[in-house]
């Protein structure tokens, strides 16, 4: 047990990772404190879980996710299976998600991280399947560990979570890392700010959970009225992929930008994140300045999902 | 049950079914629509579906009835209906025996109700996921166990799978 926090490691073990919703703020405490030991001592986890195999099923393209999970898994010790994409797998014939968890069941995977297209995917595979299930994502519904990798830059450049506020700009519809966040950051006394045209706003039953827990975000449909508030900006791009209708995207594509015009008035010590990868949305022109931590955020995604791999599989240290 | 009279149509006794009574008035082919009683048609079955629209109850004021000759609507079903028209009560008729039975709004509906996000998992042609919801009662809404899509009970009419 860690210091102050009210649960334990064995809370982790062979735990499903679905949603952000099913962590209390000391799991989530938990977790940042151990990324920020693994920080400290780099190589503490190296072949902690020697000899187990994690299965990492990408039913849609991937590149910074699958990266850091098989690196992850390899940095541990584990041993790698699956694929990062639909090509070349036999998805493109037609096998089901479920035909193939249980196939990589039978193979002896220890652990399941999954992307898939379609909502509830994550969910129905670990109904099916006694194997710890991570979701890498589904549809526009959640991507829990982003929502990790997020609250630990938080913490990273500011020490607390408590007390800010934070805004999300962007496709919150489609987009599904800000409805992580929405759901993480519920756990702590943040201000949220839900920033985007009306079209692109955030799912009411993100909102409705929100409501729930004592949560009322506010909402905004542009950057200007609240820029000079917000501790911590939250971008996404518009998931072309995700929204149904093309002449819809056609109507909210180019719709924002945060450049350094945009924050003129926003505070010094604001931070700007994404979880990348990014398109129109987020001028290169930041990349210099103090706002910049997306860079930072993204190098936190490797030693969250050793700690998060390691926590479930039970590796100790 | 219905018998063609001289000049006039008869709608018989029940022996043997289900008759759902105190449905507000002009609501009977929304019943009818969620109870799936056009499956009878599919099923070739020997039943017949009777509606009283518009008569006068001293409890609602008008109502209408549904009567269904030779075959007991599943109580799943009834249950699923209550959502929408909470103020209706079900009666089973066996022997000529009435047994009455009240719906109750159960806390999870499985495989009746079809999810509208098209992206849901429970939409994907050739996975064998059940689709399921979960009641919020307070609230009168459905919550889709694997997208977390929002429903009213108001719009299940809308939903239910045929």
């Amino acid at each position: 047990m860690q210091v102050g926090l009210n649960i334990s490691v064995s809370e982790f073990l062979r735990r499903d990772v679905i949603s952000a919703r099913d962590f209390k703020r000391d799991h989530f405490e938990y977790i940042l404190r151990a990324v920020e030991d693994l920080e400290k001592s780099p190589g503490s986890l190296d072949g902690a879980l020697r000899g187990k195999l994690a299965a990492l099923l990408f039913f849609e393209p991937s590149t910074r996710t699958y990266s850091s999970f098989q690196i992850a898994a390899e940095r541990l010790g584990m041993k790698v299976t699956g694929f990062a994409g639909p090509t070349g797998s036999s998805i493109t014939k037609g096998e089901t998600l479920h035909d193939t968890v249980k196939m990589f069941e039978g193979y002896g995977a220890d652990v399941f991280v999954i992307r898939h297209n379609r909502m509830g995917a994550a969910s129905f595979a670990a109904e099916i399947s006694d194997t710890p299930v991570i979701s890498a994502g589904d549809g526009s519904r959640e991507h829990p560990t982003q929502a990790m990798v997020d609250l630990y830059a938080i913490k990273r450049a500011f020490g607390r979570i408590d007390g800010l506020k934070v805004g999300m700009l962007g496709d919150l519809r489609y987009g599904r890392t800000s409805s992580s966040l929405a759901y993480a950051l519920s756990n702590y006394d943040v201000e949220i700010t839900f920033i985007a045209p009306e079209a692109l706003q955030m799912r009411p039953e993100v909102i409705h959970f929100l409501t729930r827990r004592g949560v009322t975000p506010k909402k905004e449909s542009a950057l200007k009225d609240v820029a000079r508030a917000l501790d911590v900006l939250y971008v996404t791009r518009i998931q072309k992929e995700r929204i149904p209708d093309p002449t819809e995207f056609e109507k909210v594509k180019g719709m924002y930008e945060v450049n350094l015009e945009a924050l003129r008035e926003a505070k010094p010590s604001l931070k700007v994140l994404h979880p990348l990868p990014r398109v129109d949305e987020l001028s290169a022109e930041l990349d210099g300045t103090s706002y910049a931590h997306y860079f930072t955020q993204a190098a936190g995604g490797l030693p969250l999902r050793m700690v998060l791999l390691n926590l479930i599989l039970g590796g100790g240290r | 049950m219905a018998e063609k009279g001289k000049d006039h149509l008869l709608v018989n006794k029940i022996g043997e079914g289900t008759v759902i009574d105190h449905i507000p008035d002009w609501k009977a082919e929304t019943v009818v629509q969620v109870l799936r009683l056009d499956k009878l048609a599919r099923m070739q079955a020997d039943a017949s579906v009777a509606t009283l629209q518009n008569v006068t109850s001293g409890k609602l004021g008008r109502k209408d009835i549904v009567k269904v000759d030779g075959w007991h609507v599943d109580e799943k079903d009834a249950d699923i209906l209550s959502l929408v028209f909470p103020s209706i009560t079900v009666n089973y008729i066996e022997e000529g025996q009435v047994s009455k039975y009240q719906p109750k709004v159960p806390d999870t509906i499985e495989g009746r109700i079809r999810c509208p996000e098209l992206g849901c998992i429970s939409n994907a042609e050739r996975e064998p996921v059940v689709s399921r919801f979960a009641t919020l009662k307070h609230e009168r809404l459905l919550q889709c166990r694997y997208c977390d899509t929002l429903i009213s009970f108001d719009s299940v009419p809308d939903h239910v799978r045929t």
